[in-house]
């Protein structure tokens, strides 16, 4: 089942280095990318069908289209690299072992946008990952690939890292923009979109790491070749990170359009012996969670995703066993956005930390069943009043967990623990 | 006039201003919109959420009104279910944290939380868990107390500090619900016009130490005035109370918008010389240097008039288009010449680009509308062979050291109308009190040429005579404010067309076009 499209250099060692990956195809394609008009590029791109990889699955394209035209402002780039969403681990997997196919994404972006200025957005947690893609990035300067021509042609571009201060809010966009500008990470309301004014007021374009990194597949092998993978509405493959509680958790590039289950159960090597299944987070702690019998038809694309209401998310699959208590699995996810909350808009200042103290009061033994009730209705209250989709993370899979699991709830309420196997 | 644009709110076709936000547009007609973050003089930040409105048709459908421009035709929802739901939910979340501590707060009874509360919430509390606990009564300085847990982070302070005074001391520090203001440490509010967020700020959580727990918002009579501190002539309102078996004082000055002058600001400064109005006051006429009736001062102040050889009228820069314009006349009836001499009421080098200026007075303008000198030579020139010196409120030991007044004083008779007491009514032959401005009525010309009138705001128990009639008293042929205005009219070239009695609320230019455009 897996295919190897963005991991193709993961496995080779020292692929990190510029040489090895040159070697092995990196910056291969920057002639005939140059050869092209900006706007070709950005056609292919189109035709390929690439979708947004850091959750919302917006085509990546389209989204570059929104550019005004004739502007005499610069344009910027911004690469989000923050992945902080939980249970998300694919983009630093791009970052330590192919940075190069990042940057050469990063070029391919840039000329195509008529941008000379790039941010690689990275989160503050990503030591490792910021050293690795900082040499990488010097190394791409000193072979010219960056700088004043890059790869010898007419087209200057620079690529500055920014750090993250260890922010989840910094994921979102306009609150990375403001992080890069140097103010404290809080989401601007929009319109104005960053596309018409984004970074110090310039238009600018958003990507995630893994959308800019597909980039150079796409221009070497034609929009065809990778639409030769995945579904028609989702086209090409996808780098799975795989966690909970599964005999093979880990990072798995896979073509979209596959079942769930078949993927938790032959990649991922299925649930424990003696363990049954009981829910699926499909892509990130903010996407609503699948029953059992939810995952049996799901197939992991967006259109799947979104027929049985929720998301495809940032393709990080958490399996639940019988093991798991879902009110406190709520608690964690609740405290998870609590904590990260901007603190700036008071739907999600004021309602996220209430959430919390509810669903611990019923932890604690003392909830009732008008507290459960609260819960769902709160969820609902907050929900998309706030400046950005935050606390819509928070209450939509909160939301799921409340419809889908609401015995759990009751049983606490009811005293004691619920039912459910013995750890 | 401004360009308009119809559109519809709750299905009814409406006509506003173009180019406004929904707040202001509707806010104009009378339609209002609920919101604590927005304000007008700091822009929209869109964080409190209060203002949330449905567009029909639109493309996002619910958006913050705040930071929504009218459009033609847009169809705007404001008594929709949903959005009278989303109202009460932001309620709810804006008090599940707060204190509600509305009976030991300076804010109830002018609150935003309450006044929503009532209007569009009323829900009992579902609030079953322990709320989060803040700081209280921290000195943020500039005699400014903050309470974080009233505080409902809408950063009408933080962006104040900001974009007003761009002094930046104060911040939104942490995040989620432990989020609040504070200052950086060790670096406290540190500018003159600090006190104004505590108009700013919607809810109690910026207050005054000055006027802390002196009096209930309800209590106090809002009067509508014009600040005496600067030759800003910044509109204020004095709020002024009578407690039962006292007298009516005043407890606080706070701006009054007036775009054309002062916006929606006042200086702390300025602010604080309601002090002035209610202590240290002259009560008692004094004659000699005793304790006097007011018809006896007044006899003496006449018999000095008509015993002097030659007199001189001083009048103050803070009197009265009309007062001054009475004294005129006076000192015209008993052949005195006129000055305006007070240097002393200007700090040279205390003004600064916003608000406050050099001059301290109020209406030094008036003085070249009605050709007073003010200058020192003039008023020397004028004191030469003179042996009596009329001061009207005109308080000679600020332009003078105490050396040359004595000096001033040793041939020269020295009577003080005066309100306040003040060294030079200490070295007065006489002293006759005299009605302060919050007491009286009156036009000004601010530093700008921009003429204003403030109206009778304190009623004391024993009220001062207006310093109109004390000339009257002394011999002046003006009775009143209004005989005062014919008489301007007809002297002033500049004001013949204008209305003294009804001048508008912003007042007027006194340049030709402005002038002009009000006669017409």
């Amino acid at each position: 089942m897996q295919v190897q499209v963005l991991s193709a250099r993961f496995d080779i060692p020292d692929a990190n280095k510029i040489e090895i990956a040159k070697e092995h195809g990196a910056y291969a394609t920057l002639d005939k990318v140059f050869a092209m008009q900006p706007e070709e590029i950005i056609e292919v791109v189109k035709a390929s069908g690439l979708r947004g990889r850091g959750g919302a699955g917006f085509p990546t394209g389209l989204k570059w289209s929104f550019l005004p035209k004739n502007i005499d402002k610069p344009v910027y780039l911004a690469v989000n690299s923050d992945e902080s969403e939980p249970a998300t681990f694919k983009d630093r997997f791009i970052l330590v072992r192919d940075p190069h196919m990042l940057i050469e994404g990063i070029i391919i972006c840039c000329y195509a946008i008529k941008s000379h200025a790039a941010y690689i957005y990275i989160r503050g947690e990503y030591t490792t990952q910021v050293k690795v893609l900082q040499a990488a990035i010097d190394e791409a300067y000193a072979a010219g690939y960056l700088g004043d021509s890059v790869a010898g042609h007419d087209y200057k571009l620079d690529v500055t890292v920014h750090r993250g201060a260890g922010a989840y809010v910094c994921g979102e966009e306009t609150a990375l923009l403001e992080s890069i500008e140097g103010r404290k990470g809080q989401p601007r309301s929009k319109p104005p979109f960053p596309a018409v004014e984004g970074l110090y007021g310039c238009p600018t374009i958003i990507n995630n790491v893994q959308s800019i990194a597909s980039l150079p597949f796409i221009l070497t092998n034609g929009a065809d070749a990778y639409k030769a993978y995945g579904t028609e509405k989702s086209p090409g493959t996808h780098l799975f990170g795989i966690s909970g509680l599964v005999k093979k958790p880990g990072m798995y590039e896979l073509p979209l359009g596959l079942p769930l289950l078949e993927v938790i159960d032959k990649v991922a090597g299925g649930v424990r012996d003696g363990r049954t299944l009981k829910g699926v987070i499909p892509g990130g702690s903010s996407t609503p969670v699948l029953t059992p019998e939810e995952a049996q038809t799901v197939t992991l694309d967006y259109e799947s995703m979104a027929a049985h209401k929720t998301m495809f998310g940032s393709g990080g699959i958490v399996v639940l066993d019988d093991t798991v208590d879902m009110v406190k699995l709520v608690e964690n996810l609740i405290y998870f956005y609590h904590h990260e909350s901007c603190g700036q808009c008071t739907p999600c200042r004021e309602g996220l930390g209430w959430m919390l103290k509810i669903v611990r009061k019923i932890i604690r033994g003392e909830g009732t069943t008008a507290d459960i009730d609260l819960l769902t209705e709160l969820c609902d209250n907050i929900e998309m009043k706030t400046v950005c989709v935050l606390s819509a993370a928070c209450t939509m899979s909160t939301r799921s967990y409340l419809n889908k699991f609401r015995h759990e709830f009751e049983a606490y309420v009811a005293g004691g623990a619920p039912a459910q196997a013995a750890m | 006039m401004a360009e308009k644009v119809k559109l519809f709110v709750n299905g009814q076709e409406v006509e506003v201003e173009a180019g406004k936000n929904l707040i202001d547009a509707f806010g104009a007609i009378g339609i209002e919109i609920p919101h604590l973050c927005y304000h007008p003089a700091l822009g929209a930040d869109g964080n409190c959420r209060m203002c949330l409105v449905g567009i029909e048709d639109g493309r996002p459908p619910l958006v913050p009104a705040c930071k929504t421009k009218v459009a033609e035709g847009m169809k705007v929802q404001l008594d929709a279910e949903k959005i009278k739901k989303i109202q009460r939910d932001i309620m709810e979340l804006e008090l599940i944290n707060h204190p509600i501590d509305c009976p030991i707060c300076d804010q109830a009874g002018e609150c935003k939380l309450q006044d929503y509360y009532m209007k569009y919430d009323g829900q009992p509390s579902r609030m079953t868990v322990k709320p989060v606990l803040k700081a209280k009564k921290m000195d943020f300085g500039c005699g400014v107390v903050h309470d974080q847990e009233r505080c409902v982070l809408c950063a009408r302070c933080v962006r104040f500090t900001r974009l007003i005074t761009k002094t930046g001391e104060l911040g939104i520090v942490n995040r989620t619900d432990a989020a609040r203001v504070n200052i950086f440490p060790g670096r406290p509010l540190n500018n003159r016009y600090a006190l104004n967020v505590v108009d700013l700020c919607p809810v109690g959580a910026m207050t005054s130490r000055d006027f802390r727990f002196k009096q209930r918002a309800w209590f106090l009579t809002k009067s509508p005035s014009i600040c005496h501190g600067c030759s800003k002539g910044c509109n204020i309102f004095i709020d002024h109370n009578r407690e039962k078996y006292k007298d009516d004082v005043i407890y606080r000055y706070r701006p009054r918008l007036n775009e054309k002058v002062n916006g929606y600001f006042m200086c702390d400064e300025g602010r604080m010389t309601y002090k002035l109005e209610n202590d240290n006051r002259l009560g008692t006429p004094r004659v000699n240097g005793r304790e006097a009736g007011f018809d006896e001062a007044i006899e003496s102040v006449r018999r000095a008039v008509s015993e002097a050889k030659k007199a001189v009228v001083l009048i103050s820069p803070n009197a009265s288009l009309e007062q001054m314009f009475a004294a005129q006349q006076f000192a015209a009836a008993i052949n005195a010449p006129v000055s305006g001499y007070s240097d002393g009421y200007v700090k040279a080098g205390d003004g600064d680009d916003f608000l406050i200026k050099d001059d301290k007075s109020a209406n030094r303008a008036s003085f070249a509308l009605l050709g007073i000198d003010d200058s020192k030579t003039a008023f020397e020139a004028a004191l030469n062979g003179a042996d009596l010196l009329l001061s009207f409120d005109n308080d000679l030991s600020r332009s003078l050291s105490g050396d040359a007044l004595t000096q001033l004083l040793a041939d020269t008779k020295l009577i003080m109308v005066a309100s306040s007491q003040t060294d030079c009514v200490a070295k007065a032959a006489v002293a006759v009190p005299v009605a302060s401005y919050s007491e009286d009525a009156g036009s000004l010309v601010n530093c700008d040429g921009r003429l204003q009138s403030y109206e009778v705001a304190v009623v004391k128990n024993q009220p001062a005579k207006s310093l109109i009639e004390v000339l009257h008293l002394c011999g002046g042929e003006i009775k009143s404010n209004q005989e005062a205005r014919a008489g301007l009219q007809a002297a002033v070239a500049v004001l013949k067309d204008i209305d003294l009695e009804q001048i508008p609320a912003e007042g007027i230019a006194l340049t030709e076009s402005e002038v002009a455009h009000v006669a017409a």
